[in-house]
């Protein structure tokens, strides 16, 4: 980074000064010295630091205690808790409802993003032509982004009820479907139809950051594109999706840690039913420490969740730090 | 001189404020935690608090009310961070799990010479216990009956049923449309398991045993019922509240429910006509004893705490409130003056007789979460009843025979 340029050319510069100094050697001189050195830096970022190991660190390494403890209802109190290494990880590992749980986050967050970023970028291309009314229809558009996700599950989960739903009643109005649909009480429907909700509610986030970006792309750049004869699918393949790089991998990444972590949806909709098979790593977490009262194995599994989000976001910090090098 | 009136009144209000402050001081604050929903219960609750806080002036009580959903784990954070409250107002079976945990005090020797003691019945009492010692005491029971609608067995030709096979072919001979025979709530949590104990009990079976054929029969019974389409399979989804308005919605012609929706089904359908009888039997009768504790939480407020609960257990206070909530009294001398002319509440009370609490066991949510579990996948059809009975087995062996 430049930071450590810049201290190079202190340095450089403020050598032969205190050189000459440096004999008087006082206290008081090193601490100037020092920073002047440019370390003054450590300096700023420390009121950061200090909100970050608080805030941050005390919780991520009391979980991690308590995932290798064994605290349930009758040692949550008792003094000594008992050490159990990663037993509570190994138990997790071989529960049936903890695979599903991590398949289906997988499959949630992979199918949430696929269809939240195309349609969030077909949308963002749309309003970018700029037609009469663009703008406040766009902005009509982040309304699902607004609403409290609770209202939004209560809301889907009535409009796919079996019986009185919205939807069963339309598709058999169009004469899609014959006899209802039992899309919150069968295991895969269930899971098709919190995917479908939270797209629903992903789609303006992507849009309005990917229409932000869309605006940064210089307009004679597309139009000397058009100049040389690109059609309209080349300058969006050739032009457009290159320029907007930075922005696409920051929407996809956070979509990915967004979408990861979401607890509430699934909470209101189907609390991991029928029969635990909606379960995420973070509803199934809940219900392991709130439920069941198993403290331990429910901090096991937030930390399973902890682990693949910071394999993500290591992933994303090398994807920032590859393109500055590169620029 | 508007101005000079806003800035008066702001300064009396705040002068009010610091005085109220520091009369409140001089007393001691009880703090109650419920969970009760509904408007009718939390005004006699805060109507019984008022009698007691005029009764004396020692002792405040004030209450606060926690949604059911969060209350396990508002109390379970609390224990950890210890920000508790004096007394808690809980669901009967978790009271042991509390008491595992060290929330409650035990207050045995306290109460060892209050002669009321006695009067409790012993189901709820023995759900205030945790190893023979007395962790509170119980505030009101209740159970579950079976409703049905008088216009729908009448036109379907059938009487109320009287045992498992009845209540199959009555559900279905009321099945019409959008109306089905029967409904029952079976969410996947305690208040699943609270409704699908009445037939794993009346099978013969006690709270731990389902692996065995009389645990199938149970579980095949609801299985049959939603096979049949007599059962809607959306009573997987449908919190008991939600089963009391399908019901008075005309949508279903019998329901599985307890006493307390009573006064609400009262005053929302005024003109359904609708009776209670016992609940079928299947080998033994059967019900679940509902109903809430009042758990003395550990602090130095453990004296005040109990004060209030001998205020609200005296005979002449509990008959003020009990008929309120729509509960049976926990006490034999209250419960024996209660509904003598209402014909339902009196169904409710006859059926008290064969209330089974359930547990009692410090990991019950676990085991109840393995009970909810097999009703659920024999409802949905994931898995047989056979199979269903025998994993559920096999969690709940794992559960009780580890310490």
């Amino acid at each position: 980074m430049s930071l450590s340029r810049e201290r190079a050319t202190q340095k450089r510069l403020a050598l032969p000064r205190i050189a000459g100094r440096d004999r008087a050697g006082t206290r008081m001189n090193r601490l100037r010295r020092y920073f002047r050195h440019g370390n003054i830096g450590y300096l700023f970022v420390l009121p950061a630091i200090t909100y970050m190991v608080l805030l941050v660190g005390y919780p991520i390494v009391s979980n991690f205690i308590l995932s290798i403890q064994d605290v349930t209802v009758t040692t949550l109190n008792a003094l000594g808790k008992p050490l159990v290494g990663l037993r509570n990880y190994q138990t997790l590992l071989a529960d049936g409802v903890l695979q599903r749980s991590i398949g289906n986050t997988f499959l949630f967050t992979v199918c949430c993003i696929v269809f939240q970023f195309a349609i969030g970028f077909a949308l963002a291309l749309l309003f970018n032509m700029g037609f009469p009314l663009a703008k406040p229809i766009r902005g009509l558009l982040m309304i699902p982004w607004m609403i409290p996700m609770t209202v939004t599950a209560l809301m889907f989960k009535f409009m796919f009820s079996s019986n009185v739903g919205i939807i069963n009643q339309f598709l058999q109005a169009c004469g899609i479907i014959k006899s209802p649909v039992e899309w919150l009480l069968e295991p895969r429907s269930a899971m098709f139809s919190l995917i479908v909700a939270n797209i629903w509610i992903g789609i303006p986030f992507n849009m309005i950051l990917l229409s932000t970006g869309l605006t940064t792309i210089p307009n004679h750049v597309k139009e000397a594109a058009a100049m040389d004869g690109a059609s309209k699918w080349q300058s969006f393949l050739f032009i457009i999706v290159p320029m907007l790089k930075p922005v696409i991998e920051s929407v996809l990444i956070l979509g990915f840690i967004y979408t990861f972590k979401v607890f509430d949806l699934v909470f209101v909709m189907t609390n991991g039913g029928p029969v635990n098979s909606t379960h995420l790593l973070s509803t199934y977490s809940y219900k392991l420490s709130f439920v069941l009262f198993k403290y331990s194995q429910g901090a096991a599994t937030a930390n399973i969740l902890f682990l693949i989000l910071l394999a993500v976001s290591i992933f994303y910090l090398k994807f920032i730090y590859d393109d500055r090098r590169a620029e | 001189m508007k101005r000079f009136l806003v800035s008066a009144l702001v300064i009396f209000a705040m002068l009010a404020v610091v005085t109220s402050g520091a009369f409140a001081q001089s007393k001691k604050t009880v703090t109650i935690w419920n969970y009760w929903e509904t408007p009718k219960h939390q005004e006699t609750l805060a109507r019984v608090c008022k009698d007691f806080n005029s009764s004396q002036d020692k002792i405040e009580v004030v209450t606060k009310y926690i949604p059911f959903a969060d209350f396990k784990k508002q109390l379970s954070i609390g224990a950890a961070a210890s920000e508790l409250p004096d007394i808690a107002i809980i669901d009967n079976p978790d009271h042991a799990s509390y008491s595992a945990m060290g929330i409650f005090a035990d207050i045995t020797d306290k109460l060892a010479s209050w002669p009321d003691l006695k009067q409790y019945f012993e189901g709820p009492l023995n759900s205030c216990k945790l190893n023979g010692r007395l962790h509170g005491i119980p505030f009101g029971s209740n159970c579950l009956s079976l409703y049905y609608n008088e216009d729908m067995l009448k036109a379907a030709g059938a009487k109320p049923p009287k045992t498992w096979d009845e209540l199959k072919s009555v559900a279905l001979k009321t099945t019409k449309g959008n109306v089905h025979g029967f409904g029952i709530s079976s969410v996947q949590n305690e208040e699943g398991t609270f409704g699908f104990l009445c037939f794993l009990w009346g099978s013969g079976n006690t709270s731990f045993q389902i692996g065995n054929a009389n645990g199938i029969r149970a579980l095949s019974l609801v299985r049959d019922l939603v096979k049949s389409g007599a059962m809607p399979k959306e009573v997987i989804n449908w919190t008991q509240g939600d089963v009391m308005n399908q019901f008075i919605s005309g949508n279903l012609a019998m329901m599985v429910n307890g006493p307390w929706q009573v006064p609400t089904m009262r005053q929302q359908a005024p003109n359904l006509k609708w009776n209670v009888v016992l609940l079928p039997v299947g080998a033994i009768p059967a019900s679940d004893l509902g109903g809430e504790n009042f758990g003395v939480v550990k602090g130095d407020k453990v004296d005040e705490a109990i004060a209030f609960l001998k205020f609200v257990a005296n005979p002449a206070e509990m008959k003020t409130y009990i008929n309120d909530f729509g509960y049976i009294a926990s006490r034999r001398d209250v419960a024996a003056t209660q509904f003598t002319d209402d014909p339902i509440m009196k169904v409710f009370a006859a059926q008290m007789a064969s209330a089974k609490p359930r547990g009692p066991h410090p990991r019950w949510p676990e085991i109840s979460d393995a009970l909810s579990l097999a009703m659920n996948e024999a409802i949905t059809g994931v898995a047989t009843p056979e199979a269903a009975a025998a994993k559920a087995q096999k969690t709940i062996d794992t559960i009780i025979n580890t310490k």
